[in-house]
């Protein structure tokens, strides 16, 4: 199980990540979330509202309703070009973290 | 029993405890519960569990609302506006007048001709109301006018006064500061050898100059104070006579005394009642005619006064009531002050009253119809808008569900409104630029576009008319706001659209409103327009057509009366001492056999010579015309006979002026205008009055002022010529009604036109919406003409309804209105038939255009398109 704090921390780089593969609302990038991470995140649903709509104050994502004839509205956030670099930059971040610790790990204990 | 709507509304209570949620976000967290409970059940659990499950995997609501992430503080959740959705709004707007051109077209242009009509009609008004009120001390000017009480006869107004009474007001009552007597008279003009009367010259008193508001540009008034040959001129009279000097000094001789002018004064404003191109001083007259100074019987000028700040107007009318009176025994006078700003529009018909004289039903009659025009191009814009609610409302829907509020959704259709009207009202300023020269012709005002936003009234002007956009748009959007904000959104977005009968029974109201105006107005126009040609071809008494006249001096009349009567075209010339149309001369002094000694009679009375009936037409009834030679005859009217109560009155002597007898009786004829009933009259048989009434062959029209001329010129050389001809005068006295008969004209197209353009729209959506239904009955064998009348139907029951009920309404209206003419047509059906035509037609021509083109449509592209 992955921590809270680890899971705030990745929530926006994890949204934005999705959002990149294509348009999306809120419960199908929960599921889409969950499935990958296979339920090892300690994600409440809700949460992830505030977090879509902090994103898209900061100009990251952006929301538009659609209506179908034969289903729910649906509230579809997309990326945009903002969010796209802020992904990137989210990745390097998370990329110089993870070879960090992976160099850390990789070294065996001195003893 | 588990009830899941209840448990998911139970569930967003919560969220309404806190203020970072607003509706759309919450609705947005409720699909996503929503969605998960579907996809729980659809793994096996029940309703129940698959509710607890989702919840439990939402979270807890309360550290959600902590989070400061919610883009939008909750100070302008609540807010009607805000920016985002402002622009929002515009781009909505902008997208819906785009993609509905025609509505938005037809909306835009009645709202700017209705909205130009309303302009032009406040121009006018505003005129009228505003006369007289340039003068600087207009709040303590009045006139002093007169009631004259006589046996028998209704109250007598009277404009003007005596000659002494102006002088006696001031020295009498400390309220009265300032006078001035006032009274035309016209000058032969002689500058060099050239010699012309001109028309509009008063004789004023010094205190004129004080208590008006005529602006001297050069010169000094001083002159009136002391000197009888003071002259001011305006601007106009004074350019005509030295257009290249200064006038100041310089002398004119006025009916052969010398003038010198001491003043110019700028040219009279338009809305003056006072109307004058140069003044001259009543001393002159008194110093000519001294006796007259006392003259306290003859009512010859008006006296304007001057009170004092605190002058309480009643007190002195109270004191001043008895005041000729006191000065003359056995008068039946009564004065009291009329406001100088109320002369113009005010409603008593006073005897002699100055010629700028306005009527102040026309100005109430045509602020209504203002009031009523922007009511059709309001209406026109509701209805539009309502029928086209069908469109919209899957917006209405949509903005509901993710969050709108009622108040908001106002908001916007009440903005987009108002956009609208500012559109029309920027548009029909530039047509109220376009159209206002044909407006003054029509009118006879003086705007000008240019000087409309001048003297600081620019500002006001700019804010009246963002007022009318913002009071228009509002009218007109509330209803369509109102309605369409309560569209419920579970019908609109389950694709079962709202249909037309929604607020069909109110704009079927509103049309029926229309209509009725409309109508109205037409059969208002036309009865104005029968009016009209009724008086000016009523029998008047004499025959006012092909009459040519103007005044010679003295006996010198008679020579050019022979003279006149050698020439071809002249049928016969008449001399008479008062215009035909205009006798205000009249005495209470005459006295008859078995005259009631306790009763007051006025009768008016003329001089004439033994020619004028003949020339003129007037029948005599009784008795014989005059002949030449006769001695102290006179005649009187059929309305004199009948109050002095003769049955044979041919032979009786009567005391007029010295013992008469009575030669003959004159059928009635109108001496008056028109919208007054005939008086008694006295015709005296004078030796050599000095107006000239020529009676011309309808043949000779082009000649006849050029015989007139060269006659004149070989009896009177050196003397200018004036003349005029009586048909003429006529048009001018009932100028008032032409142009209100114009105006209406106006105004009731303006009206239809705004009216037909609205139907022409809602048909046209009618049509749309029913192309379908035209289609399968089309398709089922009906034919263009079945289709017609089922189309054509639905309005012209609409236009029968407002029939029923304008028709009664107009009755009314137009029965009062021609309650002030003495003589008048009588409402007939065929008036009221004409207008129920007319309305009928102009609908059917309106509705058949749109009908015609819906039954003729191919019925498979009706059907094809889903």
């Amino acid at each position: 199980m992955i921590s809270k704090n680890l899971t705030a921390a990745s929530t926006k780089p994890l949204i934005l990540g999705i959002l990149r593969q294509g348009n999306c609302y809120g419960y199908l990038i929960i599921k889409k979330i969950k499935e990958m991470s296979g339920g090892t995140m300690a994600w409440s649903d809700g949460m992830l509202y505030p977090v879509l709509h902090r994103l898209e104050k900061e100009g990251f994502i952006q929301s538009n309703w659609e209506m179908a004839e034969n289903s729910r509205p649906r509230k579809y956030y997309q990326i945009t070009e903002a969010g796209k670099k802020e992904l990137q930059a989210e990745r390097e971040q998370w990329t110089k973290i993870h070879s960090l610790l992976d160099a850390l790990w990789d070294v065996k204990p001195a003893n | 029993m588990f009830d899941l709507e209840k448990a998911i509304k139970a569930w967003l209570k919560d969220f309404r405890k806190h203020r970072a949620f607003n509706t759309g976000s919450i609705r947005e967290m409720e699909l996503h519960l929503r969605d998960h409970i579907d996809d729980l059940m659809q793994e096996g659990f029940d309703e129940k569990v698959a509710f607890q499950k989702a919840v439990k995997a939402f979270g807890d609501i309360k550290p959600m609302a902590k989070e400061t992430y919610w883009s939008q503080r909750p100070k302008s959740n609540n807010s009607l506006i805000n920016t985002t959705m402002l622009k929002n709004y515009l781009k909505i707007t902008i997208r819906n007048f785009w993609k509905y051109k025609f509505y938005t077209a037809v909306n835009v242009l009645g709202l700017t001709v209705g909205l130009t009509t309303v302009f032009l009609i406040s121009l006018f008004v505003n005129d009228e109301l505003q006369f007289d009120k340039f003068h600087e001390h207009k709040d303590h000017l009045y006139r002093v006018v007169e009631n004259q009480y006589y046996d028998g006869q209704p109250v007598f107004p009277v404009a003007v006064t005596p000659i002494p009474l102006g002088p006696s007001l001031l020295e009498e009552y400390p309220e009265v500061v300032g006078f001035t007597r006032a009274t035309n008279e016209n000058y032969q003009f002689e500058i060099g050898d050239r010699k012309l009367v001109e028309r509009y010259g008063y004789q004023v008193d010094e205190g004129f100059f004080e208590m008006f508001s005529f602006s001297i540009i050069k010169g000094s008034v001083e002159g009136f104070k002391d000197r009888l040959n003071a002259l001011v001129l305006t601007e106009d009279l004074a350019n005509k006579y030295f257009p290249d000097e200064d006038p100041i000094g310089k002398t004119i001789k006025l009916n052969g005394q010398e003038h010198v002018v001491d003043a110019v004064m700028e040219n009279v404003p338009p809305n003056s009642h006072l109307y004058f191109t140069y003044l001259t001083n009543y001393l002159e007259y008194l110093n000519r005619r001294p006796e007259r100074a006392t003259a306290w019987g003859s009512n010859t000028l008006y006296t304007y006064v001057q009170l004092n700040e605190g002058a309480n107007l009643e007190a002195l009318n109270a004191k001043l009531e008895g005041h000729i009176k006191k000065n003359l025994e056995n008068s039946v006078t009564d004065i009291y002050l009329q406001p100088i700003t109320d002369i113009y529009l005010g409603d008593v018909d006073f005897v002699v009253e100055v010629s700028r004289k306005g009527e102040m039903i026309y100005v109430q009659i045509f602020s209504i119809v203002a009031v009523f025009i922007l009511l059709i191009s309001c209406i026109n814009f509701m209805n539009l808008s309502t029928a086209r609610a069908s469109k919209r409302a899957k917006e209405v829907g949509l903005r509901k569900t993710i969050g709108a509020q009622r108040g908001q959704l106002i908001f916007q259709f009440l903005s987009e409104s108002v956009l609208l009207s500012i559109i029309s009202v920027l548009l029909s300023v530039l047509m109220v630029a376009l159209v206002l020269p044909s407006f003054n012709e029509l009118t006879k005002k003086a705007f000008e576009f240019s000087t409309l936003f001048q003297d600081g009234r620019g500002l006001q002007l700019g804010l009246g008319i963002l007022g009318v956009a913002l009071v228009t748009g509002l009218i007109a959007g509330s209803y369509p706001a109102i309605f369409l904000s309560a569209t419920k959104p579970i019908s609109t977005l389950n694709s079962q659209s709202v249909t037309l009968k929604q607020g069909a029974g109110l704009r079927k109201v509103l049309v029926v409103f229309q209509f009725m105006i409309s109508i109205v107005l037409i059969i208002g126009t036309i009865a104005i327009y029968t009016q009209l040609q009724f008086i000016q071809n009523v029998d008047l008494g004499y025959d006012k057509n092909h009459v040519i006249y103007t005044s010679a001096p003295g006996e010198q009349a008679q020579v050019l009366a022979n003279e006149l009567r050698n020439q071809p075209g002249v049928v016969d010339v008449g001399l008479s001492n008062r215009h035909p149309g205009y006798v205000m001369s009249s005495s209470s002094g005459f006295a008859w056999p078995n005259q009631n000694p306790d009763e007051t009679m006025l009768i008016h009375f003329m001089g004439v010579d033994e020619h004028y009936m003949d020339a003129m037409k007037m029948n005599v009834l009784e008795g014989r015309g005059f002949l030449p030679g006769d001695t102290a005859v006179v005649m009187v009217n059929e309305r004199a006979k009948e109050i002095m109560g003769m049955e044979n009155p041919v032979g009786v002597t009567i005391d007029a002026y010295g013992e008469r007898r009575i030669v003959g009786v004159v059928q009635d004829f109108n001496f008056k205008s028109i919208h007054t009933a005939i008086e008694p009259m006295i015709v005296f048989f004078i030796p050599s009055p000095s107006e000239v009434y020529i009676k011309y062959e309808p043949q000779f029209e082009n000649q006849i002022a050029g015989t007139l001329e060269s006659t004149w010129k070989n009896v009177f050389p050196d003397r200018d010529l004036n003349y005029y001809f009586l048909e003429q005068d006529f048009q001018e006295m009932y100028e008032a009604e032409e142009r209100t008969s114009q105006l209406s004209v106006c105004f009731a197209v303006l009206a239809i036109i705004i009216s037909c353009l609205g139907l022409f729209g809602l048909v046209s959506y009618a049509m749309e919406q029913r192309l379908k239904e035209i289609g399968i009955r089309k398709a089922l064998g009906a034919s263009v003409s079945n289709l017609f009348v089922l189309l054509t139907g639905d309005f012209t029951k609409l236009v029968f309804v407002s029939l029923i009920i304008s028709i009664p309404l107009s009755w009314f209206v137009i029965d009062q209105w021609l309650q002030n003419f003495a003589y008048h047509i009588s409402l007939s059906w065929w008036i009221f038939l004409i207008s129920a035509i007319m309305a009928l037609g102009i609908t059917l021509l309106t509705v058949s255009y749109q009908s015609i083109r819906a039954s003729r449509a191919n019925p498979v592209r009706a059907l094809r398109h889903e």
